[in-house]
């Protein structure tokens, strides 16, 4: 055993796979285990603590077409002809078999409903599934086109146990539609060979990895059909059969990247898996068969949309400020609906009480063919902390949080510009002295500046100074003016294009309406009404 | 008359007497901040979880100068609604204000300006429902409002939303409306001309009617 006296780790462990340890192993120097720096026992040891959990959709290219009225099948063009790559139930029960021709199929079966393989859908459909699957683990691995991947070992305490989390997933797969095979072992590899093979298996220690393989058939691995006809034809049935084939002759006979899968699937050598992610932006469609224009059925399929968007968020607890609607129609453009939320959201009933105030409002130029939600920004959610009871500062945020629902209540159906706080400035000019500030925004500042007490403002401020004209050197409006208070002088602005010279003036009007008049010192001498006193 | 008959002191005390304005005196009103308005007003005060109407002919004859000290003390003060419930203070509401109403003066009359929420709904119809959600919403302890009309089922919509958030509305109208009927529980009249502001009060929930002159 030379590789004890490099390693003495390995002297204390019981060398676990002594049959194929035999078979040359540590005479293989060409081959790629050798050359690995990592002791494969280190190895070993790393993927005890790693539980695969692997998802198997076998009849996928069924699934991703969507739900089917009578018997499906889904064909494949092949040399020519299309020909049946899976059968679902009730076209099995008719007698289709895979690999039937087309014609062949329709003529057991004249209502059968014939679907050309999308991989395209497949894909999405993988990714649909891989998504929903991250609820469960933080790595999530897409295989091939039709195996997803999980590492459970984290998160067995948070779902109870490895049989709880395998039921739920089981059922919440087969709620979906799912005919999936699942399986868990402690490497990727096998967990995907268990599932390929329908055992239903569940492997936990590495240790069982050998025996729980041993007996699997070759097609389950995913290789060539010509390597595993060739391997057949030596009498090669299984992954038993393999192990005990010498090393050194299997990978020349069939290369040495089988050989590398063997060992990964047994844990003797490292088999990363990058991690799958979801995209971060959402957007869902959904279609329908006909042209529709009903409204309450158009609302149920947004509030569809927006549960799908919810458990998008949550998953990655996530919320969105801003969601877009898409209306598609036949031959206008598509009807568009934005709507914004004072800050980060992901509850659906939140949104769809802000899509009520705006969709019932919305007009739509003709029936709607499908429904596209999309999701807009994503940033982490603002938690805050529930209302105990006897905190009073939790309830003071409380109320200043419906504030925000009111504003955003508002928004909804007037507009973000015509919903505004106001602030002050510092700053003589009248006209600066003061801005509008938005309600929802983040960027609120406690930035007001106190006007000295002594100053009189009007109430009420026009958006533009009126030209008023003037009788004997005296403003009018509504009749002569009198003078009541000033003159106080702004002179000030010189720096930019905005500079004024006025005299200010309060003034009295026939009726008593007190106003606010300047003077103008600069261009015209001219009088202009500037504010009313309130 | 008869030597047995009782005394109108007597009649006063019966318990079975019941007399109109003996009922709003048990909900306070909101003090204006002007004494001889108070006086006049059933509670000492303007009318709480109420809407109110102020009928002007012009913008600036003290509209806005009538209300502001009792605006300055409800976003200033802890608990709008009475002091039985320690409330944060509460928002203004502007909705659709004729002309921009001025910080700096807001802040000058004691407005916290950080509590003003400007409204400006580009539809007539959608004035009125803005006012009424922000009445209902229970954060606005003071909804102004400058419908173009408000008819009589209007006005009461206002009120129940005034009395179910808790909040105060005031609606500006001309004085053609005196005419038409409404739910408010307070109608105010201002006239003005060269000798000073008249207030009229036209109706008053559990008050009278009266005139009052040189209240600035």
């Amino acid at each position: 055993m030379r590789r004890a006296r490099k390693s003495p780790v390995v002297v204390r462990q019981p060398a676990p796979t002594p049959d194929f340890r035999e078979g040359g192993y540590s005479d293989q120097r060409s081959l790629p285990l050798d050359a690995s720096s990592t002791p494969a026992q280190s190895v070993q040891a790393a993927i005890s603590r790693r539980l695969w959990f692997c998802v198997y959709l076998p009849e996928l290219p069924l699934e991703a077409c969507g739900p089917a009225n009578g018997a499906r099948v889904v064909v494949e063009e092949q040399q020519g002809m299309h020909r049946v790559l899976l059968a679902d139930r009730k076209a099995r029960a008719a007698g289709i078999m895979p690999g039937q021709t087309a014609n062949a199929a329709l003529a057991l079966l004249a209502s059968l409903d014939i679907a050309e393989r999308s991989r395209l859908a497949e894909q999405q459909t993988l990714e649909q599934v891989a998504a929903w699957l991250e609820s469960f683990s933080s790595m999530v691995s897409i295989a091939g086109s039709d195996v997803l991947l999980l590492e459970v070992a984290g998160s067995l305490r948070l779902f109870g146990g490895l049989k709880a989390l395998r039921r739920q997933i089981a059922t919440e797969l087969g709620e979906q539609g799912f005919a999936a095979s699942l399986a868990i072992a402690p490497t990727p590899l096998a967990a995907t060979w268990l599932a390929r093979g329908k055992r239903r298996a569940c492997v936990r220690a590495a240790a069982n990895l050998n025996s729980a393989l041993r007996t699997l058939p070759l097609y389950c691995l995913g290789w060539p059909d010509a390597t595993v006809e060739s391997l057949g034809s030596m009498g090669v049935e299984n992954v038993g059969d393999c192990l005990r084939l010498p090393r050194e002759g299997f990978a020349r006979r069939v290369g040495p990247e089988r050989l590398i899968e063997l060992d990964r699937a047994l844990g003797r050598l490292p088999d990363p898996r990058s991690s799958w992610r979801a995209p971060e932006t959402f957007c869902a469609d959904f279609e329908m068969t006909e042209e529709q224009s009903e409204r309450e059925l158009l609302l149920k399929i947004c509030r569809e949309l927006l549960l799908e968007l919810e458990q998008f968020l949550l998953a990655r607890q996530l919320g969105t400020q801003h969601i877009c609607f898409s209306f598609f129609h036949l031959r206008d453009p598509a009807t568009q609906l934005t709507l914004g939320c004072a800050r980060a959201e992901r509850r659906a009933a939140h949104w769809f009480e802000l899509l009520e105030i705006r969709f019932e409002r919305l007009s739509l130029p003709e029936g709607v063919i499908a429904v596209r939600l999309y999701g807009g920004h994503m940033q982490a959610m603002d938690v805050v902390s529930g209302y105990l009871g006897f905190h009073q500062e939790s309830r003071t945020r409380r109320v200043g949080y419906s504030m925000l629902q009111l504003a955003e209540r508002l928004t909804a159906r007037i507009g973000r510009q015509s919903v505004q706080g106001v602030t002050t400035v510092a700053e003589h000019r009248p006209q600066y002295a003061w801005r509008t500030e938005d309600i929802l925004g983040d960027d609120v500042t406690n930035g007001q500046v106190q006007v000295p007490n002594a100053l009189r403002r009007p109430l009420w401020m026009l958006p533009e100074p009126m030209a008023l004209a003037a009788e004997q050197g005296y403003p009018l409006h509504h009749g002569p003016l009198t003078l009541v208070e000033g003159p106080e002088r702004l002179e000030t602005g010189w720096w930019d294009a905005g500079g004024i010279a006025r005299d200010y003036y309060l003034a009295v009007n026939p009726q008593g309406v007190q106003l606010w008049v300047f003077r103008d010192r600069k261009r015209d001498a001219g009088w202009h009404l500037h504010g009313i006193f309130g | 008359m008869r030597p047995d008959a009782p005394s109108l002191d007597e009649l006063l005390e019966n318990p079975r007497l019941w007399r109109g304005h003996d009922q709003t005196r048990a909900t306070a009103g909101l003090a204006s901040g002007y004494a001889a308005l108070d006086r006049h007003l059933p509670g000492g005060g303007w009318p709480q979880h109420a809407l109110t109407e102020i009928l002007t002919e012009h913008y600036g004859i003290g509209e806005l100068r009538l209300l502001m000290p009792a605006l300055a003390r409800l976003c200033n003060d802890e608990g709008h609604a009475g002091g039985d419930d320690r409330r944060e203070p509460g928002w203004i509401a502007w909705v659709a204000p004729p002309l921009q109403p001025y910080p700096p003066a807001l802040q000058h009359w004691g407005i916290d300006l950080s509590r003003v929420l400007i409204v400006r709904p580009r539809e007539t119809s959608e004035v009125l429902w803005s006012a009424e959600q922000a009445l209902v919403s229970g954060t606005c302890a003071a909804v102004l409002l400058w419908p173009r009309t408000l008819g009589d089922q209007a006005s009461r919509r206002l009120q129940l939303a005034a009395e179910k958030g808790g909040s105060w509305a005031i609606a500006f109208r001309p004085p053609a409306a005196r005419s038409e009927s409404s739910a408010a529980a307070l109608r105010i009249e201002l006239r003005s001309d060269t000798n000073g502001t008249r207030l009229c009060i036209l109706k008053s929930r559990g008050g009278h009617p009266a005139v009052l002159r040189n209240l600035f």
